[in-house]
């Protein structure tokens, strides 16, 4: 399979989204990421779950990981809470969080290619673009893994689902997700 | 002086100025001015690998490399971190009284271990109990790495200038601390007093957020309470090895090492993680270093320059006591004090062998040792301790210019420094 044939349409959000609603999005989506996309709908960067998380733990508490064992819980869910303090903005400004580059492919780019760059950018995105800078979509690891299976002719009805259906397509409430306000500064 | 001589000396102060302005990287302008050293003839293999006069010492080498290792191991049982919040809690959560306990442990923890690994371990719970606190954590920060500095002043394997001056004057661990921890214990609470006075703005109290410290949980940062154990017996029966010098007639290199070894083998961690905090960079900057100073030894420019001060000072040692104490400190408040150090301590070497054994003279070594390691507090590049709190307070979104530590600094530096004097004198000269 190629890239084109794997691209999806993912639920996006904006600068101005707040960081606990990214949070929601993954969670009830169980994503491993989201696309940043900009007024256009493009995407400008990928923010995955684990970058989101970097920003509820304080970095003192990253340089030294004991210290998370002296929060109780009260202390825990407090600073978690911290994180509706922030916004994509804020996380993708910081210079811990955002990825250095949009991992991309082309849309004629195979299998191996889409796990060749997911692995040298440790993302489980990446997004699918032609010679001319138009987007077709992304590709998520669970697809690319889905692919893996039907190659190897372990294909099952829930990976032939994953295969067939878009994130966005969910019967979600959540997707796609668009700024409160219409504006955009990304 | 010769040709070659001329040379060396060229090498030396162009290495020199290169790491005091940092236009190269230390490592690169000490290993690259002993290449050149050795390119030009002033040193060779065995001159520079085989005498600690005219070479590498290699006992402050492995004492470094030996300190690195325990610290490396003891880190991981989370002791330091344990010490502060229960210091904060102690305190019952009042700013003052918080910041007074943290400089204390940070003071005594830099008499044993070197202080940059000090306020590596106090500074992310600092912040921590700060931001639990709800209070600026920049004048904490700021007080922990002069604490640093002061602390580490009080015994031989507390601060690296420390180290060379021991080795080079055939130092035991019990003259040092004899002769310095006496009066860093003074200074120290006259520190804590300042800091009363300096950060007076930074005390305000809020019981909604002092019951936060109190909530914190401070047995929990220890995950391993065997390895703690057996840590802190390896510490204990290295420091008391230091200790009985005269007793077990063990080098405090040969200690280090030894203890090194056995804090690994109790640990039984992974190569890795106890050699995580050996700072390679460090061990190659002195070995670079002692080439370039060993080279001017080798063609005894230091020599004549020694006799040159010694006939400068001829029986005045007082005043070359106050000259010292105030010369080191001013240049460690602008230059890194290792350098510093390991030019000086051949000089001072010379004074004192020419002087007959007269206590006058080897008091100098006390006077070298305070003012340049005191004198690291006067601005925010005096000592690497500063550096790296500057680093890790930049890092969390607290950033401290050069001056508003360097306004602190003047006044402790310049107290602490002064304060030495009557000490120098009355212990010594009177």
């Amino acid at each position: 399979m190629l890239a084109r044939d794997l691209a999806e349409q993912v639920p996006v959000v904006r600068r101005t989204h707040n960081a606990l609603e990214v949070a929601r999005l993954i969670a009830s989506l169980r994503l491993a990421g989201v696309v940043v996309a900009d007024g256009r709908g493009e995407p400008v960067a990928l923010l995955q779950g684990s970058q989101v998380l970097r920003i509820v733990v304080p970095r003192y508490v990253r340089e030294d990981p004991r210290l998370a064992h002296a929060y109780d819980e009260a202390g825990a869910d407090e600073l978690c809470a911290g994180l509706g303090r922030r916004t994509v903005g804020d996380l993708l400004d910081d210079d811990e969080v955002t990825p250095r580059e949009l991992p991309q492919v082309q849309p004629d780019d195979t299998l191996v290619e889409i796990a060749s760059v997911m692995v040298r950018e440790g993302s489980s995105l990446v997004v699918v673009r032609d010679d001319d800078g138009a987007s077709s979509g992304v590709v998520t690891l669970p697809r690319v893994m889905a692919a893996v299976l039907r190659a190897a002719g372990r294909e099952d009805e829930r990976v032939a689902h994953t295969l067939a259906h878009d994130l966005a397509d969910l019967d979600s409430p959540h997707a796609p997700i668009e700024t409160p306000d219409g504006e955009d500064d990304a | 002086v010769t040709v070659q001589a001329t040379l060396a000396i060229l090498v030396f102060a162009g290495a020199y100025v290169l790491i005091a302005t940092e236009w190269v990287h230390r490592v690169a302008a000490a290993v690259g001015g002993a290449a050149l050293m050795v390119l030009i003839g002033a040193t060779g293999s065995h001159v520079a690998f085989f005498s600690e006069e005219t070479g590498v010492d290699w006992n402050v080498i492995f004492l470094l490399l030996g300190m690195m290792i325990i610290v490396g191991v003891l880190r991981q049982t989370g002791l330091f971190e344990y010490l502060a919040i229960w210091a904060a809690k102690r305190a019952r959560a009042k700013p003052f009284r918080v910041m007074a306990l943290l400089v204390v442990i940070t003071a005594v923890a830099s008499a044993l271990l070197d202080n940059v690994t000090t306020v590596l371990l106090v500074a992310p719970v600092t912040l921590l109990v700060c931001e639990r606190l709800g209070v600026n954590p920049v004048p904490y920060l700021i007080a922990e790495a002069m604490a640093s500095n002061i602390g580490g002043t009080a015994t031989l394997i507390g601060d690296p200038p420390n180290i060379i001056i021991a080795s080079r004057a055939g130092l035991s661990f019990n003259e040092m601390a004899a002769n310095l921890a006496p009066v860093i214990v003074v200074l120290l609470l006259v520190f804590v007093g300042l800091c009363r006075w300096l950060f007076r703005r930074a005390f305000v109290a809020d019981p909604e957020r002092a019951a936060k410290v109190m909530a914190l949980e401070e047995r929990e940062v220890i995950q391993d309470p065997r390895l703690l154990r057996r840590g802190l017996i390896v510490l204990a029966v290295v420091i008391a090895a230091f200790a009985l010098h005269s007793v077990v007639h063990l080098e405090p290199a040969i200690v280090a090492l030894l203890g090194a070894g056995a804090m690994v083998l109790v640990s039984g961690q992974s190569s890795q993680t106890y050699l995580a905090d050996v700072e390679w960079e460090t061990l190659v900057f002195f070995m670079g270093l002692f080439v370039m100073v060993g080279s001017l030894v080798n063609l005894g420019v230091i020599e004549q320059l020694g006799e040159a001060a010694t006939s400068a000072v001829g029986d005045h040692y007082l005043v070359a006591a106050v000259g010292l104490l105030f010369g080191s400190a001013l240049l460690s408040g602008i230059v890194d004090n290792i350098p510093y150090v390991a030019t000086m301590a051949p000089l001072v070497k010379g004074i004192v062998d020419a002087s007959g054994g007269a206590s006058g003279a080897h008091a100098l070594w006390w006077a070298l040792a305070l003012g340049a390691d005191l004198g690291g507090n006067a601005t925010a590049v005096g000592a690497s301790a500063n550096v790296v709190v500057l680093g890790i307070a930049g890092r969390n979104g607290h950033r401290i210019s050069f001056w508003e530590f360097t306004k602190y600094g003047l006044v402790v530096a310049g107290v602490t420094v002064t304060l030495c004097l009557p000490y120098l004198w009355l212990r010594y000269y009177l």
